[in-house]
């Protein structure tokens, strides 16, 4: 029998309202909700950190309100990793939101074991060297300790035993972004921890459906003159419809704009991914390589022939650091003497930044010419006006609030026709989060799952 | 007009860390072969410039038509740490679409 899953959110800030559309016209059995980039974590956790009751993201409240309701009538459960660094937090709000709804009986699970930000220490006790995956440096030779936040990408399998214990809602945090999707499916179909091509077919569905809109032709560059502009705010997000096989289609929610065909599959297919033959998951290691699409009918994408290799060893974990603040300033430069004029601007701002002690990285681009392609843009010999971005970071605020400081008093001396963007000259500095991935041995890592009930 | 990668290829970019990847969708099985033959690593690498401070690795998928390529030190640090404007490195997609292709 034919299992439906709808994805309904693919960043924290999606339009999750999306969901209703697959619900209210019987289109799904159930809903995933994929909310936590590599960076979205570092932002709950100044959330969190201000208010031990955060940390979670504020689409869980949309969810609660308007979509809850709707999926618990018709018993179809909604899965989110949006508890982000709080799922308990996220499951009590979500509680006491659904009892004052009246949703007697509802259950919610909240899936923890993924932050390990405060075992860093026993962990490396016991061995665990947590070498950067792409430099191979060691976390304990690191310069810089001022960790934020450190999780651990968790598979399917918590996700699964509370939809088997009868969860309504799943509430986590760090879960490998398709494995959101693949829970449903081993739940529902039962396939076996060790069924690896069954399970790759899972990670293949959560891979096409996470980014929601990336496979129904947002963000398309083979369907851009197939999609009318004026449609992309209302793209009816995917659905997949899973067989017990593994094998699946594509399709999106019917009634709505949008397209999924052969080009929008393939290009959400290589979105974000490295070695194809070895798309790495706690779950599986699943092989793009030997599988097969099929355009079925219209916005119908058949998948079949996915094959998969046993899971690895360790699991990945993605750790947080605090490297200090930048800043940006946006100055303009117009015709004539226009590369003279840049000239002149960027020896003045080069003697500011070795005047201010602490400035550390200075970058240069010219908008509109080369700040996208670099070397790849040709520069224009004679250009009517030329943009300049500066950014520069240093590890405190005031250091960069000085330097801006002095940047402004050459305001009547410096290039002849020069002006600055004043948005830019009063915005705050931004901090910077360097990411630290590695790896950990599963063993260390042990998910709980707590239950909260609306009384009947 | 020149004629580029884009007149026989798609393609988008993913990020992460500071690795990205830029995947290249053959628009014809012909267009897939020349891809196939012509479209080296290095070439890829030399074309990118600045933009890629590291090593770049093809795969290729018979399957679906497309090559992938993975940049590593593509992204000025990563989303998080980069100075870039586009510091997901959207874009980067269409900084290799646009090489001249005159084969």
């Amino acid at each position: 029998m034919t299992y439906r899953i709808g994805s309904a959110q693919g960043f924290y800030g999606d339009d999750v309202t999306k969901a209703l559309p697959m619900i209210l016209g019987g289109h799904v059995d159930v809903v995933c909700f994929e909310a936590l980039s590599e960076l979205t974590l570092a932002i709950l956790q100044k959330d969190k950190l201000a208010n031990p009751k955060r940390g979670y993201t504020f689409d869980l409240r949309v969810i609660a309100q308007k979509i809850l309701p709707e999926a618990f009538r018709r018993k179809i459960p909604l899965i989110t990793n949006g508890g982000g660094l709080n799922p308990p937090a996220a499951a009590e709000m979500v509680r006491e939101t659904a009892a004052q709804m009246g949703l007697h009986g509802l259950k919610i699970a909240a899936v923890t074991g993924d932050d390990v930000l405060a075992r860093l220490p026993e962990l490396q006790a016991a061995g665990e060297t947590l070498a950067h995956l792409e430099t191979g440096e060691r976390l304990a030779d690191s310069s810089n300790q001022t960790l934020v936040t450190a999780n651990v990408y968790l598979g399917a399998a918590p996700i699964v035993e509370a939809l088997q214990a009868g969860a309504d809602l799943v509430i986590t945090g760090r879960v490998a972004d398709p494995c959101l999707y693949l829970a449903p499916l081993v739940a529902h179909f039962g396939w076996g921890w060790d069924d690896w091509d069954r399970l790759a077919a899972g990670i293949v569905c959560g891979h096409l459906l996470e980014c929601t809109g990336q496979v129904v032709g947002g963000n398309s560059l083979a369907l851009i003159h197939d999609i009318n502009p004026a449609d992309l705010p209302n793209l009816g997000y995917p659905i997949a419809h899973v067989e017990a096989d593994g094998s699946f289609v594509v399709t999106k929610t019917p009634g709505m704009p949008g397209r999924v065909t052969l080009e929008t599959v393939k290009e959400q297919l290589l979105y974000e991914v490295h070695d194809p033959a070895h798309y790495v998951t706690p779950d599986v290691v699943a092989d793009f390589t030997t599988l097969r699409l099929e355009a079925d009918s219209d916005d119908r994408v058949r998948v079949t022939g996915v094959t998969g290799r046993p899971r690895p060893d360790k699991l990945k974990l993605n750790a947080g650091r605090l490297e200090g603040f930048m800043r940006e300033l946006i100055f303009t430069i117009g015709w004539p003497e226009a590369w003279r004029k840049v000239e002149q601007m960027k020896a003045m701002l080069d003697m500011f930044f070795q005047k201010q002690p602490g400035i550390e990285r200075v970058a240069y681009s010219y908008l509109g010419i080369n700040s996208l392609y670099g070397s790849v843009a040709p520069l224009p010999d004679d250009p009517l006006e030329i943009i300049v971005r500066v950014v520069f970071t240093a590890q405190d605020q005031e250091t960069l609030k000085q330097a801006v400081r002095q940047i402004m008093t050459t305001g009547l001396s410096g290039p002849a026709g020069m002006s600055v963007s004043g948005t830019t000259v009063g915005a705050e500095p931004r901090y910077i989060i360097g990411l630290w991935p590695t790896l950990i041995d599963r063993a260390h890592i042990t998910p709980q799952i707590d239950y909260l009930e609306v009384s009947a | 007009m020149t004629r580029r990668l884009y007149d026989l290829a798609y393609g988008r970019e993913g990020d992460k860390g500071n690795i990205a990847n830029i995947s290249v969708i053959a628009r014809t099985s012909q267009a897939y072969q020349e891809l196939k033959a012509k479209l080296t690593a290095e070439r890829v690498k030399a074309h990118l410039g600045d933009l890629v401070q590291g090593e770049v690795v093809r795969y290729e998928l018979d399957n679906i038509e497309a090559l992938n390529f993975v940049c590593y030190g593509a992204l000025d640090g990563g989303a998080t740490r980069s100075l870039r404007i586009d510091n997901l490195g959207k874009s980067l997609a269409g900084a290799l679409l646009y090489m001249a292709w005159d084969e």
